[in-house]
């Protein structure tokens, strides 16, 4: 199922579509889905290290799978009003198979997480890797989604009113459960945040910011 | 509504649609244990194919269509002749629906093999006469080259959907040799240790006919 899901993910879609072993697929997409995002919060959590490896490992899976589960009615009733009444297996195994996919691009880019935290890389440097990989992720999703709607009229804003509606819901989910490498400048280590710190578009401004204008990142004095 | 009654809404769908999981699944195992749990977790995910019934599959009208009917039924008695006994652990009803959506993806495939091996440039016959006529007019070698290897080509093609189609019918044959080792096990109480030998076998020729059309696949995009 997972070579299919990354060598022919136009077969899975059609078998999505046309209700074909779903059971099957939504199983083996929603292990995935929870390995992937558990894996990569590990890895992304290791910049701090201790409870905050197993504190991200845990929230990233959480964020994930709560996102789809608030995204799969919005996509369901966006398809069936851009002409695409699917039922509601069809609709959810997309959104799954999705998913999924998108958690195998994060597996794939856990070693670089990991190695680069190794290097000693900055708050900063795996803040915005790990942005990357999720922009990665997003988009190979975005494939099978595409993939999914199959062709006719209404693809695109199918795609582009479900894009907006799970950047809202996935952002602010991830955003509730921060922190994922750990409160910077801080040595006490938090399953939640407490803090009020801007929203999230804010946050990657200013740590593309403090990379180019060399500014030291608040990992001094952090403990790991 | 605050996001903690949210919540234990949440919590309580879980629960009844983890309780009405476990109430239809056909037998108590560990599969049906895990399903609830993963219910009653992520049910708007997961419930869907727990409960939910699969589309009924429309009767096929390819000209495979004998053979895959074969299939199916011999997998639905074979089902219904485990059913309630021990053997019911070498062919399950997973195995059977896994082995049905296989059978129905390479059936699916022969029909895109066939509807094309009818179209007029695929047709073996005119390519033969195409290729007799440049020989006899004396065309320049590289013409007959070329005419020959789509000649050569499309007559693969051709040998590849007979061979095919012929190995779903060996797997009707298969198929239906395993529902009645298994009618016989279980009325003669004798072990079924024959029918685990025919599930292998099951498995090993829908493989084999996976790695044929991969290669066909390729030959014929090559072809082109």
């Amino acid at each position: 199922m997972m070579n299919r899901l990354l060598r022919s993910p136009s077969e899975v879609a059609k078998d999505c579509r046309e209700d074909r072993d779903l059971a099957s697929i939504a199983a083996s997409a929603l292990v995935a889905i929870v390995a992937g995002a558990l894996l990569f919060g590990a890895a992304v959590g290791s910049w701090r290290g201790g409870p905050q490896i197993a504190f991200a490992a845990m929230k990233l899976p959480l964020v994930t799978v709560g996102t789809l589960v608030l995204c799969v009615p919005a996509f369901y009733a966006i398809a069936a009003v851009f002409g695409r009444p699917w039922s509601v297996r069809a609709a959810v195994s997309i959104m799954l198979v999705a998913g999924a996919r998108f958690s195998l691009v994060l597996l794939a880019a856990t070693p670089v997480v990991w190695l680069s935290v190794s290097l000693g890389a900055s708050y900063d440097a795996v803040k915005l890797l790990a942005a990357l990989a999720y922009a990665l992720a997003g988009l190979a999703a975005l494939g099978l989604i595409l993939r999914g709607l199959g062709p006719g009229p209404g693809r695109m804003a199918t795609v582009v009113t479900f894009i907006g509606v799970f950047l809202l819901v996935g952002g602010q989910s991830a955003w509730i459960l921060r922190p994922y490498i750990g409160t910077p400048g801080r040595d006490e280590i938090t399953l939640f945040t407490q803090e009020h710190e801007g929203g999230l578009a804010y946050q990657l401004c200013v740590s593309v910011g403090r990379l180019l204008t060399s500014v030291p990142s608040p990992r001094t004095g952090a403990s790991r | 509504m605050s996001l903690r009654d949210l919540l234990v809404l949440y919590a309580i769908i879980g629960v009844a649609c983890a309780i009405a999981v476990l109430r239809r699944a056909p037998t108590t195992g560990a599969g049906a244990v895990t399903s609830a749990l993963a219910t009653l977790f992520v049910w708007p995910l997961w419930a869907p194919f727990a409960l939910g019934a699969a589309k009924p599959v429309a009767p096929r009208r390819g000209p495979d269509a004998a053979s895959v009917g074969r299939i199916d039924r011999a997998l639905t008695e074979a089902v219904a002749a485990v059913a309630g006994t021990p053997m019911s652990e070498i062919f399950s009803p997973k195995t059977a629906a896994r082995i049905a959506a296989e059978v129905a993806r390479v059936a699916a495939r022969l029909d895109e093999l066939s509807a094309l091996t009818t179209q007029a440039a695929f047709d073996a016959q005119a390519s033969a006469q195409h290729l007799k006529d440049l020989e006899a007019r004396g065309a320049p070698e590289r013409t007959v080259v070329t005419a020959r290897l789509q000649h050569d080509s499309l007559t693969r093609l051709q040998q590849l959907r007979g061979a095919d189609a012929q190995a779903l019918e060996e797997l009707a044959e298969l198929l239906e040799a395993l529902r009645t080792q298994l009618l016989l096990a279980r009325y003669s109480g004798s072990s079924a240790d024959g029918a685990g030998a025919i599930v292998g076998e099951v498995w090993a020729r829908l493989e084999g006919l996976g790695v044929a059309f991969d290669v066909g696949t390729g030959e014929a995009a090559g072809s082109r």
